[in-house]
């Protein structure tokens, strides 16, 4: 049996007593990291669209946009309006958290005016006939500070005339 | 304070990472493995500055991580028990010629890569070897046999 090295002690360091666990540990640690891939894979962290919609006598507005971000992500909210009655100044009200630590890259087609409303965007889209549809295309790009979960809301008024309003959530990981 | 968090945050991910991928993965530095320490320094530096470009930023982000690689160094070296999670333990693979089969399989080691450490040792055969010992930088130390 030859002399072992310095530092070496053979209980531990050749039959590995006491790090028995060693192997073990490791691969619940990698099998924590492939559970976060996983994750990822299957659209957790974002940034997937899904679609919500909201019908009332009046109009139909569907919203897509991802429910998750990451940040720094660029990512796109389309909002579909589809008019049963004619609209006679169709405003779609965007509340702050849409806005909130969030950069507003373009709005397209722009409206016809934007302003505030206790404290939401108003964005006024102007005169829909019957019968119409109207697809309005917002890109937004998360500030990297910005965390945390919000709640969305979204609402289409017919001048100041409340038509429906739809409630989403956002997560923005950082 | 932001970039702080995110630098100190991606130390401890990529120390957590270096501790579990298994110490034989990292001493060798393939083609291969030179680009992906690149591109994973790349992806890094995205997640802890992100898209600030300031000198400031650099400031912060590389102060952070040099004073939690001086606080983990100093770690290691104050405390042994601690030492022996952060950097790991040595690990013996062949005593007097005799190759630790259960030691090598607990490394994802096979025998042909323990031959050609012992070749690059100037051993030409296991046999001949005394002591060879994985250590915890996943450089396999040969001692040969008198």
């Amino acid at each position: 049996m030859a002399d072992q090295p310095d530092g070496i002690v053979l209980r531990r360091h050749r039959d590995l007593e006491g790090r028995f666990w060693g192997p073990w540990l490791r691969r619940a640690l990698l099998a924590l990291v492939a559970l976060v891939a996983i994750l990822g894979l299957v659209g957790v962290f974002g940034q997937r669209p899904s679609t919500t919609s909201a019908e009332a006598a009046p109009a139909t507005l569907a919203i897509s946009a991802p429910t998750a971000v990451r940040g720094g992500l660029l990512y796109q909210a389309r909002f579909t309006l589809e008019a049963s009655q004619a609209l006679t100044d169709a405003t779609l009200v965007l509340s702050s958290s849409w806005l909130d630590g969030v950069t507003v890259n373009t709005i397209e087609p722009s409206p016809l005016n934007q302003a505030s409303r206790d404290g939401s965007l108003a964005l006024s889209l102007g005169h829909l006939p019957a019968g119409s549809k109207y697809v309005l295309f917002m890109e937004f790009q998360v500030n990297p500070t910005t965390v945390g979960s919000r709640s969305l809301l979204t609402q289409l008024d017919d001048g100041e005339q409340p038509i429906l309003a739809i409630k989403r959530g956002l997560r923005i990981f950082p | 304070m932001d970039i702080v968090l995110r630098a100190a945050f991606a130390f401890a991910f990529i120390f957590f990472l270096t501790r579990i991928v298994g110490r034989r993965e990292l001493s060798s530095l393939e083609p291969f493995d030179l680009i992906m320490l690149i591109v994973l320094g790349d992806l890094v530096q995205q997640g802890v500055t992100q898209s600030d470009y300031s000198v400031t930023g650099l400031v912060l982000a590389a102060g952070t991580i040099a004073l939690l690689q001086v606080a983990v160094s100093y770690v290691n070296y104050r405390f042994r028990r601690v030492r022996q999670v952060l950097a790991g333990e040595p690990i013996v693979l062949i005593e007097d010629g005799r190759v630790l089969e259960a030691n090598l399989a607990r490394e994802r080691l096979t025998r042909g890569e323990l031959e050609e450490g012992a070749r690059q040792s100037q051993l030409d055969s296991l046999e001949k070897v005394r002591w060879a010992v994985l250590e915890s930088s996943g450089q396999i130390s040969f001692i040969p046999k008198q």
